[in-house]
């Protein structure tokens, strides 16, 4: 275990029920904040957002609930939270581990809503980058967790699955040996097998065949994979530009709104224009992977995906978002929607590392270290 | 014009008395937080903290539009659709706030609209209330509409305007009846599945002699309707957007438009009571099973050229010709075969051949199906029979009112 800079979680974007994101004040952050948790300075490693609460679980494995929902538990080593249930994976009292349902409204008093055993992963809880990835997925890799009835739902053995993601009405897999699967409603193409039909089972994305991922997100209505290379492969939904492909516009270009929303609500859209200034041809539905050309500088490795924006992480480090930013969850200060990937300049500023990004539908959390002094 | 102070009036009127009743009413499924959200809401909007009720409708507004884009429309529970047209509700009364500016009240008719079309009734059908006295207050404060010089006559019509109005007299036409009884419609043409053209029966109603572009614009101008854009909805480039009827008529219909625009299959009439008035239902659709209220009538309002692809539909049509002359062609649907429909669940019940430009190296035996076509002219009504397939297109400036009925 290498000795590792304690960093610090900042947050932004839409925390309008007071999920701890930044300051907390107001409905929206448009800035990265370093999170102030319910309790202190709690030293957390994972976190998980829903729409009206986020869910931190410490190195300790204490789960603490901020926003809508509140509470806290411990002997917990992952959760995931969505507004129907809050799933903890919890250590049982021999070897094994408990997989819990919870409502989101019963602060975690009382008993749960569903409860059992499951395998835990071979070689204990703490997960490396071999293993099945976090929840939804369950460590056995044998099935995942839905906010949906039915909650348990079982994988083929056969798909050896390394990650797992959940849209609003699609699933995403990423096997051992770096295929992705897909299957749900394909109807705004984020199923990525060139149609708009759905498929009830998980099929194999054709087109990504012969490439290794190693990442894989979901977002309500879009999907993104990195290869081991680090490049970024994306489908679905475009509506605010979250493929960071060109997006028709409905409001005027190039006007930016700081701090709010328009008089009338409406949101801005910045849209990409084609070289010589004409404006791109629009592409609303990407009903198979694309592969993006950004020169973000070196390649990425980490993505995640809220309802309808996407973040990127690089080697080196710095954080990339667009997608919708009406409430700030992009980052940059403002709350325009962009259709092409810009940096996070806070991090550079501060010379902070993003290490790790976690969207909730509408906001963004990181966690990001001091850069090393070469 | 009213001063703001009577429009704030007018809409204080309309809304429940109490902050308790100000709510829309759910079951279970929208849950804890958006109940939290929609209580905040409405203490947000009683506290007179006008701003920070617009962010909390904004966020009711996008949460519900994500669940109303979750599944098929069908599927989608109509708590959400409440919701939605709660968060618009509010959103538009909010924006009315003294001294609202034109544009404000412009904007608030807006979200009137879009919770009509996307909402689900409420409060006693509310936003029809508050739709009807925002576009009087702001027909008030203009002038009239510009004069009648500008209306079908010297429309100007797109670049290449080599309008083919096919030579009906070489195909088999529609057998056309004057006022048939019920009876006789049923036995002849209900039942047996046959399309027949009704004269007699629509052309007293007042739709046939009021409506024109500016009668139009005078009833709906303000309001906002969804548009199609491009041929026909089978191109890649085809595209669905939101403008009000003004600006449909202005960038699709006057001045030389570089694109086609339709606002096709809307239930206008719903939106907008008033023009219902100008039209009924069509007596013959007694004949079938379904009651009244569930007759869906939308409006097919366009200008020369559009096209709609070879489709059918899983109800009995009676398709009302209003302004302008179309082109209809109709197939049995046992040619179906010979239509080649989409294989895709999205497109089964369209065709992939273009009607009037066949391939027929890839679809040969579509020039062997027969086909019944007519032109329908305004005061005739088409009975489009359940699953008959059709193709229509519009031969000028048009105005269609279709009855989909069981």
């Amino acid at each position: 275990m290498d000795q590792e800079h304690r960093g610090t979680w900042f947050g932004f974007g839409f925390c309008g029920f007071g999920q701890a994101l930044g300051s907390g004040l107001g409905r929206q952050v448009h800035s990265p904040e370093p999170l102030r948790t319910p309790g202190g300075n709690l030293d957390v490693c994972s976190v998980s957002a829903s729409w009206s609460y986020t869910a931190f679980v410490t190195r300790g494995g204490r789960v603490q609930l901020s926003g809508a929902a509140s509470g806290a538990a411990g002997g917990c080593t992952d959760a995931w939270a969505s507004e129907e249930l809050l799933v903890l994976l919890r250590a049982g009292p021999g070897d094994g581990a408990e997989l819990q349902a919870w409502a989101p409204g019963s602060a975690l008093r009382g008993e749960p809503l569903w409860s059992q055993a499951v395998q835990e992963a071979e070689g204990g809880p703490s997960r490396d980058e071999t293993q099945a990835g976090p929840l939804p997925l369950l460590p056995c890799a044998r099935a995942y967790v839905s906010p949906r009835p039915p909650f348990y739902r079982p994988l083929a053995p056969t798909l050896r699955a390394r990650r797992l993601e959940l849209g609003a009405e699609h699933a995403l897999l990423l096997d051992a040996a770096g295929q992705v699967f897909s299957w749900g409603a394909g109807r705004h193409g984020q199923l990525g097998h060139g149609t708009l039909e759905a498929e009830p089972e998980p099929r194999l994305l054709e087109a990504l065949q012969g490439l290794t991922m190693a990442e894989v997100a979901a977002g309500g209505w879009h999907s993104v994979c990195l290869s081991e290379t680090g490049d970024i492969y994306i489908w679905g939904w475009n509506e605010s530009g979250q493929l960071a492909l060109p997006t028709k516009s409905l409001a005027e270009d190039g006007k930016t709104t700081a701090g709010g929303l328009d008089e009338d609500g409406s949101e801005v859209k910045r849209v990409s224009s084609g070289e010589d200034g004409a404006p791109a041809p629009f592409i609303a539905v990407q009903p198979f992977p694309a592969l993006l050309d950004l020169s973000l500088g070196s390649e990425a490795v980490k993505v995640s995906c809220g309802s309808r924006h996407t973040a990127v992480l690089t080697r080196t480090g710095e954080l990339y978002t667009w997608g919708w930013g009406k409430y700030g969850q992009l980052g940059h200060k403002d709350t325009t929607t962009l259709d092409r990937p810009c940096r996070v300049e806070y991090f550079v500023d501060k010379q902070l590392q993003v290490r790790t990004v976690s969207c909730g539908p509408w906001n963004t959390y990181v966690y990001a270290v001091e850069k090393e002094k070469s | 014009m009213a001063g703001p102070g009577a429009l704030w009036e007018a809409l204080q009127a309309l809304l429940p008395r109490t902050k308790e009743e100000l709510k829309p009413e759910l079951g279970e499924t929208a849950g804890g937080s958006v109940a939290m959200l929609l209580q905040e809401a409405a203490e947000l909007f009683h506290g007179g903290r006008r701003r920070e009720c617009l962010q909390a409708c904004e966020a009711l507004l996008d949460y519900s539009w994500e669940k109303l884009n979750t599944g098929p429309w069908q599927h989608v529970d109509k708590d959400w659709r409440r919701v939605y047209a709660f968060g618009c509700l509010l959103k538009a009364v909010c924006l009315c706030e003294p001294p609202g500016d034109t544009a404000s009240v412009a904007a608030a008719l807006r979200a009137c609209d879009m919770g009509l079309l996307m909402g689900a009734a409420i409060l006693g059908d509310i936003l029809l209330k508050v739709a009807a006295v925002l576009q009087k207050h702001l027909l008030s404060g203009k002038r009239p509409a510009p004069s009648p010089s500008r209306e079908p006559p010297s429309i100007k019509k797109a670049r290449d305007d080599h309008v083919p109005i096919p030579d009906v007299t070489t195909e088999r036409t529609v057998p056309r009846l004057h006022c048939p009884s019920l009876q006789y419609f049923k036995k002849h043409f209900l039942v047996p599945g046959r399309p027949v053209i009704l004269e007699g029966v629509a052309n007293h109603w007042p739709c046939m002699k009021k409506w024109s572009l500016e009668y139009i614009q005078e009833v709906a101008g303000c309001r906002t309707v969804p548009v199609e854009v491009g041929s026909r909805y089978t191109d890649e480039e085809w595209s669905q957007t939101l403008m009000t009827v003004n600006e449909f008529i202005n960038k699709y219909i006057r001045n030389e438009p570089k694109d086609v625009g339709y606002l096709a299959q809307h239930q206008l009439f719903d939106q907008i009571p008033e023009l219902k008035q100008d039209i009924s239902i069509p007596d013959y659709c007694c004949l079938g099973d379904g009651e009244e209220e569930e007759i869906t009538i939308n409006a097919w309002f366009g200008p020369q050229g559009t096209v709609s692809p070879l489709h059918q539909d899983p109800q009995q049509n009676f398709l009302v010709q209003v302004m302008g002359r179309k082109y209809i062609r109709l197939y049995s649907p046992q040619e179906s075969e010979a239509l080649y429909p989409h294989d895709t669940h999205l497109l089964h019940n369209t065709s992939q051949v273009d009607v009037e430009n066949p391939d027929l190296e890839k679809f040969p035996r579509f020039a062997e199906a027969p086909f019944l076509s007519c032109v329908l002219s305004p005061g005739e009504v088409l009975f489009i029979p359940v699953k008959h397939w059709h193709y229509v297109r519009a031969l000028d400036l048009s105005f269609s009112v279709s009855f989909w009925w069981s």
